[in-house]
């Protein structure tokens, strides 16, 4: 078959014009580990860029919801009749006049409109559609509601003791879920101890703050067809979620995800907001909008899970680690969502993170009239990491031993399958604790700022060092743990790649727009991302666990090698060549051995619509990694690859006040490989300050359920002035299984931030403080108190 | 039932005449106004008046002894004026710890006197840098005015003693002493940003290494800012050393009457103004 | 009933006459009344600096500024700044600063940036950046980048 002839009007893409004249060499251009610009910053630093709340569909109403006024109580009676009377109100909802809802989220126990009975001052009671926000917040106030007020509970121990209000029906015990671990054989490892220690470690509520407030937009078709604008991490599987909330067929929803002002786990369950916006759209058969206020984001957004962990851990003299025991209990809040889930994370980090041969975890996630906790970058890793290194500092100290050195022997190595049966394949550990040490020259400084202790002054320097392990290759939560991509390119060379992997800020988009021009040896501006339509995307199971540019990356990489393979075999037809001889650069075909350019790839591609037989270069490709379900026990290797980091912290602790002030980070993160360095020091950046926040300024205080700081005014994020001075090393381990080698880094720079700056500040004061977080009064407290032992 | 309205006067009598029938509420920089009304915390009136367009009731001038500056001044300008940098260096320090850059673009200092809060940034070195209140009425054909001290002017948390047809005008402050100390800390972790846990101000004079004409002010620490007076009547005519030192800064954490709430407990803002007094007299004392 | 103000002022260059409720914040005017959506709704407290806009050349929230108050005065927001030599500066060294994330808190952020640059004679050291963004909260980046890019457009080219 020769060359077709080419269309009768020739046009030449922008990229193409810029390659070469031929005949010409052609280098090869890689884009992976530089310093790539995300694709969608520019409009986003314009103020182009359309978010919810941005948006207006033509005849949209606005939705608003009306929430308990009581902590506990049964609902006896809803009068709705003032607020339908309201002109501009188009609808006013409660659970009466929705039939069909049925429970949602993790635990299955969360009526989107309660019905009888509220449990939280977070509970959606009644909802209004009007034509304007102002209208439907006014009809909310002309809701008359009658409880009949139920004894509460506010303590997840208090909730265990018998005779403690129970919550759900069905769960007398207020249990709403438990998870057992164990290895070894504890009492064994206990008795082989030269020291053994226990502490209680107390967590706190804290929330994720997303920039963009909660919003949705939901939209009936006049055949009956949802289209649901939404911010979800996880849209595939709500599809389906939001089907059997609303007992309609899933093929009829189509989810649309606008950018989103934030992630960070914060959508990854469904919250009544969105089906009650979508009863409302279906009331009215009309588009509604429904978007929170900031208040209400503080007020009703799911937490951070709080955790009360009390750990027994042992050593002996020579510095191995023996054992540990732990106990945890979750403030599982009214109902359950991802939070009670995190025991699965914070044991791994238990059993794993060092080689510990015995090894036992029992937690329950306990049901309370407090606010219920969702996921939160990290997932139970930060809760975890900040006992499990209080206390390898501890165990140092008690067997007279640097805590570097006690870390080293410990740590993991390559090829090391654990005690819970995860296999680390590529492990950088013992290279992230030296870096990072070193760096940061921790040993001298922990030395000389613990001799400093005694010494008067009102400020005290110290230096932390914590470590992490994070899966790093997807997490197998789901049935699948997968990912497809469609792949198309045009006779312009242009490139549509279509991922089920959603782009929350993260930059996903961008990496995998560079993966494909790895293998299609095309410029970045040939490549669109398309990554938000369920209509149009396939399937995949979400943004979460650091999984996205592994898991997306690698069958964003499976279907560009496909597309790589139809061209290369056409163009080695129409070029006479062996397909082996050629390689694609800079949108070229040229020679693989001296990247002399043969002709343009767009070229190519026009060539093979006009043939007899035209065909479009388009492929499919199913990711699903190598990893396992883990058995009954928790056994089993969850991800197809580990990250670690360690983070040494420098603070300084002013002891007239309690203010810790970070001075310095200094992180080491075995990331596998650098794929966009500007997007993954991005990533460590921010989340060092997440962690920061975590640490030091943030807190949700929660009394008697109620949030009583609904504002960032009391709610304090780290601002720009305060954050530490960063030195970040990144340790390329070029994972076998990770794309072009890499592994996932989103959730791990925030997880050991609190646990360094724990050991920093007892390196700088000699107290110890077991409860997060470490404002200025509780540190000034610990100080006085000489620290809150157990 | 009248519609409600909205006035932006451009003279002073125009002003105080929309005031005289009550019913107003008054807009200036805004950004408490906005936050309070739609809160429900402070309702607009049937009268909105926005007073920014009133003409020569900015700037920052010095006469007869006196600083006097102008209520819609913002924090912004104080914070830049020569004036007020030098010779009230614990109010620029105040305003510098102000909010934001753009909330001290927007709010003005009639505004932050008037909101009376407990916390508020510049009420603090004010009250010790003695300041008054002048405040202007038009009850018939001629405009009145009255002045008083700031400490009386502000009888708690958000109220002042502004009549609902007055306007205040301005902030008088004698000039201080050539050669006076000047001290003002805000608690936070923050430069800026944050509500005070506690602020202190502390204005004085050392001759010869005694101490005169003390003034030491309290902010968050009671239902209004307030003077430290025990403190200050144990320091006044005397020389610092570290057992007075002490035994001031006991004074004052235990004259304060501090809350509990969700910035901080009593106990702890106590312990601040203990600390942070302690600190400032000890500063004072080597300088 | 709340009272319509009838307001005319300078919107990013032009002349615009709007009626508005007295009450209303001049975010809610440029979002809902006249349609310009770059400036964002983040706190509506003036606590985060995602509704940043420059007013007679002065930062401000646009959440905290009531509408009528526009009156005779010159706003510029973020589609504005991008349109001027220094907002083009800034807005690539954003883009190419990896500044950038989830991108909700940016706008206020350029807006800022260019009060902050327009303040400063040219000497706009990193202490004062952040001093100077210390009202715009960003919860993805980090903040350090963001300083990185406004160093870097502070500096003027050639």
């Amino acid at each position: 078959m020769g060359i077709a002839p080419e269309a009768q009007v020739e046009t030449v893409a922008p990229h193409e014009a810029r390659a070469p004249s031929s005949p010409k060499q052609v280098a090869k251009d890689s884009l992976i580990g530089k310093r790539i610009a995300k694709l969608d910053a520019p409009d986003k630093a314009s103020g182009k860029t359309r978010y919810i709340h941005d948006m207006d569909l033509p005849g949209q109403l606005y939705g608003k919801i009306l929430r308990s006024s009581r902590v506990h109580a049964r609902i006896v009676r809803i009068d709705t009749s003032r607020a339908r009377r309201l002109p501009g109100v188009h609808a006013v909802i409660t659970a009466a006049d929705v039939p069909y809802q049925r429970p949602l989220g993790v635990g299955k126990d969360h009526l989107p409109l309660k019905s009888d009975r509220v449990r939280s001052p977070r509970d959606e009671i009644a909802a209004v559609a009007a034509d304007s926000p102002e209208i439907a917040a006014a009809a909310l106030k002309l809701i008359e509601v009658e409880y009949e007020d139920l004894p509460p509970v506010f303590d997840a121990a208090a909730a265990l003791e018998p005779g403690a209000p129970v919550l759900h029906e069905g769960k007398p015990d207020n249990i709403a879920m438990t998870f057992d671990y164990s290895h070894g054989d504890i009492a064994r490892g206990e008795a082989e101890s030269d020291v053994v220690i226990e502490d209680t470690f107390r967590l706190h509520y804290v929330t994720h703050c997303c920039m963009g407030v909660s919003g949705v937009i939901a939209d009936f078709d006049a055949s009956g067809s949802l289209t649901l604008y939404s911010q979800t991490q996880v849209p595939f599987l709500h599809k389906r979620e939001f089907a059997e909330v609303l007992g309609i067929d899933p093929g009829r929803i189509r989810i649309i995800q606008p950018p989103i002002g934030g992630g960070f786990g914060s959508k990854l369950d469904i919250y009544p907001f969105e089906p009650i916006a979508i009863f409302l759209a279906r009331a009215t058969k009309r588009p509604v909008k429904l978007v929170y206020t900031r208040e209400e984001e503080f007020a009703v957004s799911p937490t951070r899970q709080p955790v009360v962990l009390r750990l027994r851990s042992g050593a002996k003299k020579d510095g191995t680690l023996t054992f540990r025991e732990v106990e945890t209990l979750h403030d599982n809040g009214a109902y359950t969502s991802w939070g009670a889930t995190t025991p699965f994370v914070i044991m791994q980090t238990i059993s794993s993170l060092y080689r510990v041969p015995h090894c036992k975890y029992h937690t329950s996630a306990v049901y309370t009239n407090n606010p219920y906790a969702g996921s939160f970058r990290g997932y139970g890793n930060l809760q975890g990491t900040f006992a499990v290194e209080s206390h390898m500092d501890k165990l140092a100290e008690a067997l007279g031993m640097d805590p570097l050195e006690f870390r080293l022997q410990n740590a993991q190595e390559p090829g090391e399958v654990t005690g819970q049966g995860m296999h680390f394949k590529s492990c950088g550990f013992k290279d992230c604790l030296r870096t990072a040490a070193g760096r940061s020259d921790f040993q001298r400084k922990h030395r000389e700022y613990r001799a400093a202790q005694a010494k008067s002054g009102r400020y005290k320097r110290g230096v932390g060092i914590a470590s992490m392990l994070h899966v790093g290759g997807g997490a197998k939560i789901y049935p699948s743990d997968g990912c497809g991509t469609i792949l198309k390119i045009d006779d312009f060379a242009h490139v549509t790649v279509m991922t089920g992997a959603s782009e929350i800020g993260q930059g996903s988009e961008t990496v995998i727009a560079q993966l494909v021009c790895e293998e299609l040896g095309v410029p970045l501006d040939a490549v669109t991302v398309v990554n938000n339509d369920t209509d149009i995307t396939p399937w995949d199971v979400g943004v979460h666990a650091s999984r996205t540019t592994f898991i997306a990356g690698n069958s964003a990489i499976g279907a560009a090698r496909k597309a790589r393979e139809k061209v290369m075999a056409a163009a080695a037809k129409a070029i006479g060549y062996d397909a082996a001889a050629l390689d694609l650069r800079q949108g070229m075909i040229v020679r693989a051995a001296d990247g002399e350019s043969i002709m343009p790839l767009a070229k190519l591609l026009r060539s093979l619509h006009f043939s007899d037989k035209a065909e479009l270069v388009m492929t499919t490709h199913y990711y699903e990694p190598p990893s396992q379900h883990q058995d009954k026990g928790f056994k089993g290797d969850v991800s197809a690859a580990y990250a670690w980091a360690s983070q040494v912290i420098e603070v300084e602790v002013d002891t007239e006040t309690g203010i810790v002030r970070m001075r310095n980070v200094w992180g080491a993160h075995d990331v596998g490989r650098v794929l966009n360095r500007l997007g993954i020091e991005g990533q460590v950046e921010g989340g060092v300050v997440m962690g920061q926040g975590y640490a030091l300024t943030e807190e949700l205080i929660v009394e008697r359920g109620v949030t009583r700081n609904p504002a960032f005014r009391d709610y304090k994020l780290v601002t720009a002035p305060e954050i530490p001075e960063m030195d970040i090393t990144f340790i390329e381990t070029m994972d076998g299984e990770g794309p072009q080698g890499a592994k996932g880094v989103g959730e791990a720079p925030a997880i050991c931030i609190a646990a360094a700056t724990a050991n920093a500040i007892y390196n700088a004061t000699g107290v110890r403080i077991y409860r997060l977080p470490f404002t200025p009064e509780n540190v000034y407290r610990a100080l006085r108190e000489g620290g809150s032992k157990k | 039932m009248t519609a409600d309205t909205y006035l932006a006067p451009k003279r002073l009598d125009e002003a105080l005449e929309a005031l005289r029938g009550g019913e107003a509420t008054i807009l200036a920089g805004g950004t408490d106004l906005m936050v309070q009304s739609q809160s429900g915390k402070t309702p607009i009136g049937p009268k909105l008046v926005n007073i920014r367009r009133i003409a020569g009731l900015a700037g920052v001038v010095r006469a007869d002894g006196e600083i006097h500056i102008g209520a819609l001044t913002t924090i912004a300008e104080l914070l830049e004026h020569e004036l007020v940098r030098t010779h009230l260096p614990s109010l620029a320090e105040a305003c510098d710890h102000f909010a934001s850059s753009q909330i001290r673009n927007a709010g003005t200092l009639g505004g932050n006197v008037c909101n009376a809060s407990p916390a508020g940034d510049t009420l603090v070195p004010l009250l010790a840098l003695g300041a008054s209140v002048e405040l202007a009425a038009k009850p018939d054909a001629a405009v009145t005015t009255r002045a008083m001290p700031l400490g009386e002017f502000i009888v708690g948390p958000g109220k002042t003693q502004r009549k609902p047809a007055e306007l205040l005008t301005a902030i008088r402050i004698p000039v201080p002493a050539a050669g006076g100390v000047q001290r003002f800390f805000k608690f936070g972790t923050r430069p800026a940003l944050d509500i005070a846990a506690i602020s202190l101000g502390l204005v004085t004079v050392k001759e010869g290494g005694v101490l005169r004409h003390v003034r030491l002010a309290l902010g968050a620490v009671a239902p209004v800012p307030m003077r430290g007076v025990r403190a200050e009547s144990m320091l006044e005519g005397r020389r610092l050393d570290p057992a007075l030192i002490e035994a001031a800064a006991a004074a004052a954490r235990d004259e304060v009457r501090p809350i509990s709430d969700v910035r901080a407990s009593d106990w702890y803002r106590r312990e601040l103004v203990r600390n942070m007094v302690k600190r400032m007299l000890t500063d004072v004392s080597q300088s | 009933m709340s009272a319509k103000v009838e307001i005319g002022f300078n919107l990013n260059g032009a002349q615009r006459t709007v009626e508005v409720p007295r009450e209303m914040s001049t975010l809610d005017m440029l979002r809902e009344v006249i349609g310009l959506t770059g400036t964002k709704y983040a706190c509506g407290e003036g606590e985060c600096g995602a509704c940043t806009i420059i007013v007679d050349g002065r930062s401000v929230n646009a959440c905290l500024m009531f509408a009528p108050d526009c009156d005779g005065r010159s706003v510029t927001t973020v589609e504005g700044v991008v349109d001027t030599p220094l907002g083009e500066r800034l807005r690539d060294a954003f883009v190419q600063a990896g500044a950038v994330q989830c991108g909700f808190c940016t706008p206020g952020m350029m807006v800022q940036a260019k009060h902050l640059i327009d303040m400063h004679d040219g000497k706009l050291g990193r202490e004062a950046i952040k001093r100077g963004i210390e009202g715009n909260l960003c919860r993805c980046t980090g903040y350090v980048k963001i300083v990185d890019a406004i160093a870097a457009a502070a500096q003027p080219k050639g």
